[in-house]
């Protein structure tokens, strides 16, 4: 099942879950705009109570806001539909090879986006995963998923307030109380679980304007998410033209609201997409359960986490076995039609982490994974976690000086270096072996 | 290239009177006469062939021929200096010694020779970088070719040879961008399919005049094995310049003599003494339409195919600046496809689509054998490695350039005048007679390969794919679908290629006589194929590639009259790939120089 709007835990993870939310400490503010936004009790009494003694010099005075526009191809920013993202690129800098990084998945790209690691550290390689202690698949949108300090905490110890507005239910569950100022969203839109980007666009602008935080994080949801509410496909590219228009209005809107504000000139706005799109059609459906399920080693003893271009398979066989298992879980998948390449986990480049199981499956470009149902499991045509959905778009606009106009990097952008990019920004020292990323200041 | 016209009745070995040795004339002066003949040789291109080269100035004795006296005397480098595939510590450095009047190339005459290099910051050499000694022999046709390395990326330096007395001519060069370099831009001169019988190298006169390229990319068809008259100019096969040897080259000795006629053209020697060199091959450096175990242009009479070839691999290994399995070394094996990367902005991939093809479909007519996918035009481990080029991990720079021997983009057709299919064939191979959508011997005749690049392309969502093409004698460019029925509505594109006229050899109108029927062509053609951008069938010349990260720009120059070696250069049209699009829109105006 694709999980981009599927969440998914048992009651053993909402009680750990519950348990994490009481045990943070959290006051709610309503805004002047009517919108409620969680905080933490420390920065209600302004950024000035925290992490005084380290403060760096002259951070107090800058901004930085991550826009993910969740889902968007490179390409549609050419596309015309995109003005405002498109002169805010051609304004700033560009870097036009960027790509996601796997599992091409929502989650794990944010996760990389804010801790700056790959998921063998960061301990979230894919959206959905087996969690071998509690027997099942599971959404990761716990807090503690994330296995390292993530920017956010950084610029919190250094005095520096901070505000996620993310439009995904389970990204507002994995980044949980880190952010200094949350926005939780009280609707989501059923089936794709996600706020509207005009909801999104008001929660941020009210949080600019009545908390300014150093840093914001926000994820778009509308042009990710029409790929996912469709299901006949038939609608889709119609749907998808409409959503470029809006969010790319709202982009242009907060643009011209930094403008105005007088923010501008101190801020830099990072814009880059968490992973591509590509669509499948009805017959170009890859479903591993039964052809493994029907090998005499494999019965009975694997799980599929399905990640919608990827399919991730855990052997759950005694350990004597695995490696004749990884073979033939590898042999039966790239036999199968619509597969791309079924690697070792452990395959240096992938750097997934044992979270994402033993062999990691992809599919080719207009096929989707549906396991362990072949029918139900995922229905949709819009897809991602494959490499055909790596590309993203990745510039950095914005009125302070850092922003060099019209540069254009050949240099490999990821979503990975979004951290170190804003550490860089605010001037934290940073370790050389700090983060898997680079800054592209 | 696949098809050549030849005159009714003339023989294949057709051969001239060659002007004698010395019998330098003015060569305008000859050419105000006309082409008169299938095998008419202007004087003046027969006296090239064999007299002391032209600098490209002008001015003669360019390329030495004085002794440290001061004295003439023989003159030991006659056939110019060359570098070639730049990396960013090593340049691959040329030359051919004549240590005797007698050591002629191919002769196996004349001893050893112990040949001094030197590269340096400086013009005046006083700044040497970088220097040694190469004993070369008649054993490789007494060639010089070594890796001048130590050197810093992306710097000029000038280079030059000494033995018995004498020194070369100097060459320059430019050392490729670091690993991990961001140059602001690169810009190499494309040429391809330069025929010495069909007219003066201008393009490559033009080239050499530039100062703002970073190396020549030649695509292919940098020699022909035809015998004199057997492909010259236009319909009736001028020979504004002689080969030589004038009857087809197939032993070790023709391919020898045959690339040394061609190394004595001065505005050839001009560009290869300015500029570094990136090449492949396509067919004619072995014979027409070659594939892995045969050609058409072979038959039992020339001898073993593969032997053959072998010799023809031999004496461009001896004679051409590249690194043949990648090294200088001869004898070492005749692989040439190869990557070259030029910092994080681009890498260039040169393919060899000739060597391990399988036999082209048989033509005309529809014939399933195209898309069989048993059959390759790469061959298993190029495919595997031009995949890899594609998709080498989070450290492949940006652009990823393809030197292409033939045309990978889709060409199908509607209707055309069937007068005008033949002649269209004899320049492209396009159309079989009944206008079936392929030429067989570009990718359009192995489509399953075609799309196992362009699937993976897809699969892996690569952007900024750049083929640059020879081998078609026009000027085209295309987008790249994976399915030209559909390409329009939804404007799927995986790549793009830009496609270089050729420097002489024949095109439409050459064949047809009949320069009023291309655009009618060219018309009908745009049409039926909407992913094509452009296409001009009737220019001969060279093209100026720049590369930035935001885009990739090709400009098309063309030259006026072949067979004047003053014939004037134009700019005829730019079209620009903007990253990350893999669409092709017209630029107003051409690169600044």
């Amino acid at each position: 099942m694709c999980t981009c709007g599927d969440v998914r835990h048992g009651p053993e993870v909402r009680e750990r879950r519950l348990a994490e939310l009481r045990a943070s400490r959290r006051t709610v503010l309503t805004a002047a705009s009517g919108l409620a936004f969680s905080s933490a009790v420390a920065a209600t009494a302004g950024s000035a109570a925290a992490g005084e003694a380290g403060r760096v010099k002259g951070a107090e005075d800058l901004r930085c806001y991550v826009l993910v526009v969740d889902g968007c191809r490179p390409d549609e920013i050419d596309s015309g539909l995109t003005p405002n993202l498109r002169a805010l690129r051609e304004q700033g800098m560009y870097w036009p090879r960027a790509t996601s990084m796997p599992v091409m998945e929502t989650i794990p790209n944010h996760v990389m986006m804010m801790t700056g690691v790959r998921p063998d550290r960061s301990g979230v390689p894919a959206n959905a995963i087996y969690d071998r202690e509690l027997g099942e698949v599971r959404t990761m949108d716990l807090p503690s998923d994330i296995k390292v300090p993530t920017v956010i905490e950084r610029l919190n110890r250094r005095g520096l307030t901070t505000g996620t507005v993310l439009s995904k239910e389970y990204l507002v569950g994995i980044f949980g109380e880190r952010a200094t100022h949350r926005w939780e969203p009280e609707l989501y839109i059923p089936v794709s679980e996600h706020a509207p980007d005009l909801l999104t666009y008001n929660a941020l602008t009210s949080m600019v304007d009545e908390l300014d935080p150093h840093l914001v994080f926000v994820n778009l949801g509308d042009i990710d998410r029409v790929g996912h509410t469709d299901i006949t496909g038939t609608t889709l590219r119609v749907m998808r033209q409409a959503a470029l228009l809006q969010t790319d209005t709202l982009v242009g809107q907060f643009i011209d609201s930094l403008k105005s504000s007088g923010r501008w000139e101190k801020s830099i706005v990072i814009v880059l997409a968490d992973h591509s799109m590509d669509w499948s059609v009805p017959t170009n459906v890859i479903s591993l359960q039964a052809p493994l399920e029907a090998d005499p080693l494999l019965e009975g003893k694997f799980v599929i986490g399905d990640n919608g271009g990827a399919d991730l398979v855990y052997w759950t066989g005694p350990a004597r076995e695995r490696e004749r298992a990884i073979v033939r879980i590898r042999e039966i998948a790239e036999s199968t039609p619509g597969v791309l390449k079924a690697w070792d986990r452990r395959a240096p480049w992938l750097r997934l982490g044992p979270e994402a199981g033993d062999v990691v499956v992809f599919c080719q470009a207009g096929w989707r994974f549906s396991d362990p149902d072949p029918v139900t499991s995922n229905p949709i045509p819009g897809n991602h976690g494959h490499p055909a959905t790596r590309a993203i778009p990745f510039f950095i606009g914005g009125g302070h000086p850092v922003v060099k106009a019209g540069k254009v990097s050949p240099k490999h952008a990821r979503t990975v270096d979004v951290a170190p990019t804003i550490a860089d920004f605010f001037g934290l020292r940073t370790g050389k072996r700090a983060y898997d990323g680079k800054s592209r200041l | 290239m696949t098809s050549i016209q030849r005159s009714p009745g003339q023989p294949e070995h057709a051969s001239s009177e060659p002007a004698r040795p010395g019998q330098a004339l003015p060569r305008r002066t000859v050419l105000a006469t006309g082409a008169v003949a299938a095998t008419t040789v202007t004087a003046a291109g027969a006296a090239l062939a064999s007299s002391p080269a032209r600098a490209a100035d002008g001015t003669a004795d360019r390329a030495g021929g004085t002794n440290t006296l001061g004295k003439r005397e023989h003159r030991v480098f006659q056939h110019g200096v060359a570098s070639g595939d730049p990396l960013p510590e090593a340049v691959l450095l040329w030359t051919r010694v004549t240590p005797t009047p007698e050591a002629t190339p191919g002769s196996g005459r004349g001893g050893p020779v112990t040949v001094r290099w030197e590269v340096a910051r400086d013009a005046r050499f006083r700044k040497v970088v970088s220097s040694g000694r190469f004993r070369t022999s008649a054993a490789r046709d007494h060639t010089v070719k070594l890796d001048a390395k130590g050197l810093r990326p992306e710097t000029e330096y000038h280079y030059r040879f000494t033995a018995l007395g004498q020194r070369s001519p100097v060459g320059r060069l430019r050392t490729a961008p670091g690993e991990r370099a961001t140059p602001r831009n690169l810009r190499f001169g494309v040429v391809s399919c330069s025929n010495l019988e069909a007219g003066f190298f201008t393009p490559y006169r033009a080239l050499a005049a530039r100062q703002d390229l970073h190396a020549i990319l030649h695509l292919g068809d940098y020699l022909y094995e035809y015998p004199t008259g057997g492909y010259g100019m236009g319909q009736d096969n001028v020979v504004v310049r002689p080969h030589d040897p004038p009857h087809e080259m197939v032993s070790l000795e023709d391919y020898r003599r045959r690339h040394a006629s061609y190394k004595l053209d001065p505005d050839l020697q001009a560009l290869h003494a300015r500029y570094s060199w990136i090449l492949t091959w396509d067919d004619h450096e072995v014979t027409n339409d070659q594939w892995k175990a045969g050609a058409e242009n072979h038959d039992e009479s020339e001898g073993d195919y593969k032997k053959r070839r072998a010799r023809a691999h031999r004496a461009y290994d001896e004679w051409m600046p590249v690194r043949m399995d990648g090294t200088a070394r001869l004898d070492d094996g005749a692989r040439l496809y190869r990557r070259l990367r030029f910092g994080d902005l681009a890498e260039i991939s040169m393919l060899d689509l000739r060597t391990y093809r399988d036999e082209q479909a048989a033509l005309p007519g529809v014939d399933a054998t195209v898309s069989d996918p048993s059959r390759s035009i790469t061959g298993k481990k190029q495919m595997a490695w031009l995949k890899e080029s594609l998709t080498r991990g989070d450290h492949a720079p940006q652009w990823k350039v393809i030197g292409n021997p033939v045309m990978i983009a889709p060409v199908t057709f509607g209707d055309l005048p069937n007068d005008l299919i033949d002649p269209i064939n004899d320049v492209t191979g396009i159309l079989p007679a009944d206008g079936a959508p392929y030429n067989v011997d570009q990718w359009d005749g192995y489509t399953a390969d075609r799309r196992e690049v362009l699937g993976h392309i897809r699969d892996h969502q690569v952007k900024d794919v750049l083929f640059v093409t020879g081998d078609i004698h026009s000027g085209w460019a295309c987008e790249l679908p994976l399915d030209t029925s559909t390409q329009p509505l939804y404007g799927d594109s995986y790549g793009v290629e830009f496609v270089c006229s050729s420097v002489t050899s024949n095109n439409l109108k050459d064949i047809t006589g009949v320069p009023q029927a291309s655009p009618l062509v060219e018309t009908a053609i745009l049409a039926n194929n909407r992913h094509i951008k452009y296409l001009d069938f009737d220019s001969h010349g060279f093209s100026v590639l720049d590369i930035t990260a935001a885009r990739a720009q090709m400009d098309w120059y063309v030259i006026g009259d072949r067979a004047d070696a003053d014939t004037p250069i134009t700019w005829s049209v730019s079209y620009e790939t903007r990253a990350g699009t893999g669409r092709v829109t017209a630029v107003d105006t051409p690169l600044e120089g």
